[in-house]
């Protein structure tokens, strides 16, 4: 019993944290076509953040504002100067996030050095929960990436600006001639996206390793994720988040890691294979 | 009093190094409709692209009132009072009927709907519905209905009686006219010349990518028919 | 920038680099011995570049400043190791052929190695400074890095006696090294008397180990010997503590520098041992001045010491060494003299045995996030691999 609901605990707590690394890529690629190397590194940004206002003596909470600011501004900053002119040349596109992920992570680097940051666990501990002691910080955010990902839902769907990012994913001249600055738009929606990141990696931030290079594992996860649940949707991104999610963690329980890494490499062949558009496609 | 609404000016454009249109001139006055028909393929769509700001200029001139709009996006063109309906992509799938009126309006209200919807009462009915499960006639009445209502001086309309049935035809002809006595100005590109006799001052044909022929009289049918047909 | 510019600038750029190497200048200064320093210089292991590089730096000026080797004074190229096996090996081979190194340095894995002795074939003196899975002993490489046989057996059996600890989790990454380490490390608990409760070899890209910490929380492991490398061993060690682990059982890495330690977090570090020949903060008067020196030289913030940074550092004192008492930089005369070679380094005072070094094993504690010495294993024998 005790194993089972560690078990179960572990694949919400998988399967939450790889839709919260996801999102912003989900966000940009689904909305803009633009498959953002650099994804990774706003992670990252958002990680170092956390570093810097322990290191400045301050609050956690601090980092959220402190990422974002840092991630509007970078984002701000590569949209305007690179992706904006790259929009529907997704392979252009791909080379030159490419360029600017090395760039920021080089930037990192000189900055903060090579070296491992320790950033201070924020509620350390365990609760007990259904005769399972189990982390306080992993089930906090997992409820609070379930409130993000219900405030964003609502956002995108009940908000005059989402509305408007969906018109301009469907239409973007029809949205010109209604009046939508899409260029605008794709830029608010570049920057909700990297920020969404940034956040992502503020909230993973007391749980991993923190260096210039973790950006790389993150896109990596990412794109698995899209692979399987297909691009544009939330629904494809929970349902993705899941199924990788799911399956390393019961086929590593039932085999080992080795396994459960196997298993999330063949599904995603398979997917690429059968089903290239993933599970859920609207588009 | 005659004001010009928009003037063009030896105008040609099209697709990247691709010159689809070739140096057309023609001018919208107030209250007046300004008709633009041809075969399948000949530049129409692209000329009406290339107005609206949906395609950039190669060269030429167009003026609204009185200012060059060359280098205004297409996005602003709407805030100066110029409305478009295109030809094709005419209304979001994804969205509600209700959305598609209203999501470049702060209000959501649809007041400025209700003397057009008593001609077309089908899309009240359909307000809640994904505007995808409409059947063509009632996109092009929904993406005609939301161009009519916008506050803009020139609306602009590519094939709007595309797949419409001929009552419907009849009523946007009547909306069209009832318009311009308030002094609107309306540029048409259409193929049905009945539907076009009803709301023309001046029409122009086109023929690969250029004006072949331009006549002020509103009894043009036949004129154009054999034009046509050569 | 014109395309033109652009090309003209980078090869100025090209050329200046070349030059600031010392491909021009040096060529009219006294012939100096060039030694292949071959390090990560990038990949997953370059956070362990930058220390080594500055102790190689410092041990550089401390052969020159007693007159070099065999009265030469030694210049320093530096190579990257931490590239695929295969272009490694062509970077060596450009330094050896091309740039004229006269013997290597190697602080780098297995696989890299295997490379590079490929390249040199015995024919050119090598010293490979971190700790490895032991068992080779190919012509003209000396091994200065501590085996399994030194870290992991005198500590292991240390720490059971101690704990009175019975269940042991082994958990590495998947390659030769934490898989040969583990070899011994089973040996040793079968004649403890211990049980193996679980082995688990993770591939390098895995970053969540839930699965395998509820198997160690299940299986009661009451130790868990971590051959886990970098930011795995960082995750690892967070998680792990996370999950309210690190009060009851009790963990030994033997690549738990103070690099991964810093990332592991002062939080999280509780009840973790490493074993090792060096500690940035060893206590002997040679470890002292040695950690006072650099950072006097690189300053409060420069990377910090840790084994692989020591050992690499007693990596050219080796070559020094033996190369002085062969009285030649060839390879066999050097083979035929290391054997009982012997000097003082930061690590204390090492001799060459079998190709490898005789040497004191330190077992320390982490307290926050920095290593306290608990007990020295003296002259630990690295085992005998060139009886073949």
């Amino acid at each position: 019993m005790e194993v089972f609901v560690t078990f179960l605990l572990n694949l919400i707590y998988i399967s939450a944290t790889l839709a919260l690394i996801a999102l912003g890529l989900a966000m940009v690629f689904g909305l803009l076509g633009v498959m953002n190397m650099a994804h990774g590194e706003f992670v990252m940004l958002g990680a170092y953040s956390v570093y810097v206002v322990q290191l400045a003596g301050q609050h956690f909470l601090w980092a959220i504002p402190v990422a974002i600011v840092i991630c509007v501004m970078v984002g701000w900053l590569m949209e305007w100067l690179v992706v904006r002119h790259l929009y529907s040349r997704p392979f252009d596109t791909l080379l030159a996030t490419w360029g600017v992920a090395i760039l920021i992570r080089k930037g990192v680097e000189v900055i903060f050095t090579r070296d491992y940051k320790s950033v201070n666990q924020v509620m350390p501990g365990t609760i007990d929960l259904l005769g399972v002691s189990y982390p306080a910080y992993r089930l906090l955010l997992v409820a609070l990436i379930i409130v993000l990902f219900v405030a964003l839902f609502t956002w995108y769907q009940k908000s005059k600006a989402g509305l408007k990012i969906r018109a301009m994913v469907q239409g973007p001249e029809l949205a010109a001639a209604v009046g939508i600055d899409t260029a605008r738009l794709s830029r608010l929606t570049f920057i909700i996206g990297v920020s969404t990141a940034g956040l992502a990696g503020v909230l993973l931030a007391p749980l991993v390793r923190v260096e210039p290079y973790i950006g790389l594992d993150y896109l990596m996860s990412s794109f698995f994720i899209l692979i399987v649940g297909g691009l544009g949707t939330l629904e494809g991104l929970l349902i993705g988040s899941t199924v990788i999610g799911g399956t390393d963690a019961i086929v590593s329980t039932v085999f080992d890691k080795t396994a459960g890494y196997m298993s999330v490499l063949l599904i995603s062949i398979l997917f690429l294979w059968l089903r290239p558009d993933g599970i859920f496609y609207r588009r | 009093m005659d004001r010009t609404i928009l003037e063009v000016q030896n105008l040609s454009g099209g697709y990247g190094d691709l010159i689809i249109v070739r140096n057309i001139s023609l001018s919208v006055y107030n209250g007046n409709t300004v008709s633009i028909t041809g075969r399948n393929g000949v530049g129409k769509t692209t000329l009406m692209r290339l107005i609206s700001g949906s395609l950039p200029l190669t060269s030429g001139k167009v003026n609204f009132l009185g200012n060059s709009i060359a280098e205004v996006p297409e996005h602003k063109r709407f805030n100066l009072g110029m409305s478009y309906a295109p030809q094709e992509r005419i209304v979001f799938d994804n969205l509600s009927v209700k959305d598609n009126l209203t999501l470049h309006y702060l209000e959501t209200d649809l007041d400025r709907y209700s003397n057009l919807f008593e001609n077309f009462p089908r899309l009240r009915e359909r307000l809640g519905q994904r505007a995808g499960t409409l059947s063509g006639g009632e996109k092009k009445l929904l993406s005609f209905t939301r161009a009519i209502a916008e506050p803009s001086n020139l609306v602009l309309l590519d094939e709007p009686t595309e797949g419409v049935q001929s009552d419907n035809i009849e009523l946007m002809a009547q909306v069209i006219c009832s318009q311009k006595s308030q002094g609107r100005g309306f540029l048409v590109v259409d193929q049905n010349l009945t539907f076009l006799e009803s709301i023309t001052d001046t029409i122009h044909l086109l023929d690969h990518g250029e004006q072949v022929y331009k006549t002020d009289n509103k009894r043009f049918r036949g004129e154009i028919e054999t034009r046509i047909s050569i | 920038m014109k395309r033109r510019d652009f090309i003209k600038t980078s090869m100025a750029a090209a050329a200046f680099t070349a030059a600031s190497q010392g491909n021009i200048f040096s060529a009219m200064a006294a012939p100096k011995l060039k030694v292949g320093v071959m390090i990560p210089l990038s990949g997953p292991a370059a956070l362990f570049g930058p220390s080594t590089k500055n102790v190689a730096q410092m041990a550089a000026e401390k052969i020159n400043s007693g007159g070099g080797i065999l009265g030469r004074k030694i210049e320093i190229l530096f190579g990257d190791a931490g590239l695929p096996p295969a272009e490694a090996a062509q970077t060596a081979l450009r330094m050896w052929r091309g740039q004229g190194c006269e013997a290597f340095v190697g602080m780098h894995n297995s696989a890299v190695r295997g490379a590079y002795n490929n390249v040199f074939k015995g024919q050119v003196p090598y010293v490979y400074t971190p700790n490895y899975e032991g068992g080779e002993c190919a012509n003209g490489v000396y091994y200065v890095g501590e085996t399994p046989a030194q870290s992991v057996v005198p500590t292991m059996k240390w720490l059971a006696g101690e704990k009175k600890l019975k269940k042991f989790y082994l958990i590495g990454n998947d390659y030769n090294w934490p898989r040969d380490t583990n070899v011994i490390a089973k040996k040793t608990i079968s004649e403890l008397g211990g049980k193996v409760v679980g082995e688990e070899y993770m591939p390098f890209t895995v970053d969540n180990f839930d699965s395998s910490l509820a198997k160690i929380k299940e299986t009661g492991a009451d130790m868990v010997l971590i051959t886990l490398v970098g930011g795995a061993s960082v995750t690892f060690n967070r998680a792990f503590a996370s999950f309210g682990l690190s009060d009851k059982v009790i963990r030994l890495g033997t690549l738990i520098d103070e690099n991964t330690l810093l990332g592991i977090g002062a939080e999280n570090s509780k009840n973790i041992y490493s074993a090792a020949s060096y500690f940035a903060n060893v206590q002997t008067n040679e470890a002292k001045a040695f950690a006072k020196e650099y950072a006097k030289k690189f300053g409060s913030k420069a990377p910090v010491l840790n084994a692989l940074s020591g050992s690499a550092y007693d990596g050219l004192i080796a070559l020094d060494t033996i190369a002085e008492r062969a009285g030649s930089l060839s390879t066999k005369k050097m083979d035929s003299v290391a054997e009982g070679s012997e000097w003082d380094s930061p690590r204390g005072r090492a001799k060459m045995s079998n190709r490898h070094l005789t040497l004191d094993i330190y077992l320390a504690t982490a307290i926050g996030t920095n290593f306290k010495i608990v007990k020295t294993f003296s002259r630990q024998d690295p085992g005998n691999f060139c009886k073949a």
